[in-house]
C-alpha cells in the first residue's frame, strides 16, 4: 500500500501536477501575506474577496448583472458569427465581391480599434445594452471572417466534386458536405470569439453600458471598492477558464480526432 | 486557391473601390442631415485628421501611443521567451505554466488590468506599459512555447557538439529556429495591443491616442473620435504592411520547404 502511494506520488511529481498545485498554493499564500502589508483598498486579502464574492452571488440584483453580461456576450458572438460567416461566404462564392471583402473590408475592420467602435456607438446610440452589443459584435466580425474564409479556402475540392456528382442540388451539397467540412473552422472561430468577447465586453459595459458587471466595475472603481473589483474579476476568470476546460477543450479534442488526417 | 495568382481583374477593382467611393458619398449625404456631434461628414473628419499633421501636440499623442505599443510588445515577447526557456530547461514546469499561468493570464479581463494598474501604480507611462504587457503576455507565451516545442532535438545536439557556450547556442541556433513562431506572436500581440490594450490609455495616461479619444468623447467632438479611429487604422495597417508582414514572410514556418 505504501509503495503504491509513493509510486503514485512520484508519478504525479514528475508530470508536474504537484508543482502546479504547489504554485497555486504559493500564489494564494503570497497574496494573503502581501495583503497584510498594503492597505485593503490596494490589495484586499483572499478572505475579504471570497466574502464579497459570496455576498455578490446571494444578492439577486448583482447576480442579474452577471447574467446580463453573459447575454451581451452571447448575442454579440451570435451576431458576429452570422454576419462574419455571411461575408466570408459572399467573398468565396461571389467572385466580383472578393476583392471588396478580402482586400478592403476585412483589413479595415481588422485594424479598427475596439475603443473606437465603442466610442462611436456611444455617440450614436447612447449608453445602453445595444451600444455594448454593437461594439463587441464589430470587434468579433473580422476574426470570424478570417476563420471561416480560411476554412472555405482549405475545403477539399475533390470532396466537393464528389458531392456534385452525387447531387445536383447546390443546397444539398452545401448542407451535407460544405458545412460538415467547415465545422472545425466554425468551432475555432466561436472559441476565438468567446475569448476575445470577454476581454472587450467589460470595457464596453464600463464606458457605454447601463448594466452588466462592467457597469458595476465602474461604480466600484469610483468608490475604491477594490474587493468588488477583485470579486468580479474572479467571476470572469473562473467562468472563462472553466468554459475553456469543460466545454471547448473536450470538443476540440473530439474534432481533432474525427477530422485529423492520417 | 487556383485564381489568386496575378493582379485582380479590372472589374474587381472597380467594384471594390467603387463601393468604397459610394459608401463615402452615402456617408456624406447622411451626415448633411445630421448634426456634427452625431455623425460628422467626411470633410469634418478630414479637418480633424489634418490636425495630426499640422498640430505638433496632436501628432505627439499618436507618436506616444506607437512607442508604448512597441515597447509593451517587446517586453511581453522577451518575458514570453524567458518563460518558454525556463520550461525548456525544466520540463516539470510545463504543467504550471500551461495549466496555471496561461489559463490565469488569458482569462483575465483586460479592463481588470487597467483598473488594477491605476489602483496600484499612479497614472503614468510605466502603468500603461504594465497594463498592455499584462494583456498581451499570454499570446506571447503561447507562441514562444509552440516555437520551443517544435525544436529539432538533433539540431540542438549538433549545436552542443559545436560549442559549449549555451548563450552562443541560444543566439546562433535556437533563436533562428523559433523565429517564425516569435514573429507570428509579435504580429498577433501587436494587433491586440492596438485594438484592445489601448484601453490602458483611457485610464492610466494623460497622453496618447486613448487619452485623445477620451477627451474627444467627453467634449462630444465626434469628428475627432472618427479621426483617432482612422489614425489607429492607418498606423496599424502601415506598420503591419511595411514591417511585420515582410518579417513574417522572411521567417515563414515553411521556409526551405516546397510549398
Amino acid at each position: 500500500m505504501r509503495a503504491f502511494i509513493i509510486q503514485h506520488l512520484s508519478r504525479a511529481w514528475s508530470s508536474g501536477t504537484v508543482l502546479a498545485h504547489l504554485f497555486t498554493v504559493a500564489f494564494l499564500l503570497a497574496w494573503w501575506g502581501y495583503s497584510f502589508i498594503v492597505p485593503a483598498y490596494q490589495l484586499p486579502g483572499p478572505g475579504l474577496v471570497a466574502t464579497r464574492a459570496i455576498a455578490f452571488l446571494q444578492d439577486s440584483d448583482e447576480f442579474a448583472q452577471l447574467l446580463l453580461s453573459l447575454a451581451h456576450v452571447s448575442i454579440a458572438i451570435a451576431a458576429a458569427f452570422v454576419i462574419g460567416s455571411l461575408l466570408a461566404a459572399l467573398a468565396h462564392y461571389v467572385r466580383p465581391l472578393r476583392l471588396l471583402i478580402d482586400g478592403r473590408l476585412t483589413p479595415f475592420l481588422n485594424a479598427f480599434s475596439a475603443i473606437g467602435w465603442l466610442f462611436l456607438a456611444m455617440l450614436w446610440f447612447g449608453l445602453d445594452s445595444f451600444t455594448v452589443i454593437f461594439a463587441v459584435t464589430l470587434i468579433l466580425i473580422p476574426f470570424t471572417i478570417i476563420n471561416v474564409r480560411t476554412g472555405l479556402q482549405e475545403l477539399d475540392a475533390d470532396l466537393i466534386e464528389l458531392g456534385r456528382s452525387l447531387s445536383r442540388n447546390p443546397l444539398q451539397v452545401g448542407v451535407r458536405i460544405v458545412v460538415p467540412l467547415l465545422v472545425p473552422y466554425l468551432f475555432a472561430s466561436l472559441r476565438n470569439s468567446f475569448g476575445v468577447s470577454w476581454k472587450v465586453v467589460l470595457t464596453a459595459e464600463l464606458f457605454g453600458g447601463s448594466g452588466g458587471v462592467g457597469f458595476l466595475l465602474n461604480i466600484a472603481r469610483q468608490q475604491f471598492d477594490t474587493e468588488t473589483i477583485f470579486a468580479i474579476i474572479g467571476f470572469i476568470l473562473c467562468f472563462v477558464a472553466f468554459s475553456e476546460i469543460i466545454l471547448f477543450r473536450p470538443i476540440q479534442r473530439h474534432l481533432d480526432r474525427s477530422y485529423g488526417r492520417v | 486557391m487556383s485564381d489568386t495568382a496575378g493582379k485582380p481583374a479590372l472589374l474587381d477593382r472597380l467594384i471594390a473601390d467603387g463601393t468604397i467611393v459610394a459608401l463615402i458619398v452615402v456617408w456624406w449625404l447622411i451626415a448633411r442631415q445630421l448634426p456634427t456631434y452625431v455623425l460628422p461628414g467626411p470633410y469634418d473628419v478630414l479637418q480633424s485628421l489634418a490636425r495630426f499633421v499640422t498640430d505638433g501636440a496632436t501628432a505627439f499623442n499618436a507618436f506616444v501611443s506607437l512607442t508604448r505599443v512597441v515597447a509593451s510588445v517587446l517586453i511581453a515577447m522577451v518575458m514570453g521567451v524567458l518563460i518558454a526557456l525556463a520550461v525548456q530547461a525544466a520540463p516539470i514546469l510545463n504543467a504550471t505554466v500551461e495549466r496555471r499561468l496561461l489559463v490565469f493570464l488569458s482569462s483575465f479581463p483586460s479592463v481588470g488590468w487597467a483598473i488594477l494598474g491605476v489602483v496600484w501604480f499612479k497614472i503614468s507611462t510605466p502603468t500603461v506599459l504594465f497594463i498592455q504587457t499584462a494583456i498581451i503576455l499570454p499570446f506571447c507565451i503561447v507562441n514562444a512555447l509552440a516555437g520551443f516545442r517544435q525544436l529539432d532535438q538533433e539540431l540542438d545536439e549538433m549545436g552542443r557538439s559545436m560549442t559549449r557556450s549555451p548563450v552562443r547556442r541560444f543566439f546562433k541556433l535556437t533563436l533562428p529556429l523559433i523565429a517564425p513562431f516569435l514573429v507570428a506572436g509579435l504580429r498577433i500581440a501587436y494587433g491586440i495591443c492596438w485594438k484592445i490594450a489601448l484601453v490602458s490609455e483611457l485610464f492610466g495616461a494623460s497622453s496618447g491616442l486613448g487619452y485623445l479619444l477620451m477627451n474627444a468623447q467627453s467634449t462630444s467632438d465626434a469628428a475627432m473620435v472618427f479621426a483617432c479611429c482612422l489614425v489607429i487604422v492607418v498606423i496599424y495597417t502601415a506598420t503591419d504592411y511595411l514591417l511585420l508582414k515582410p518579417l513574417a514572410e522572411r521567417f515563414s514556418v515553411n521556409q526551405g520547404l516546397q510549398t
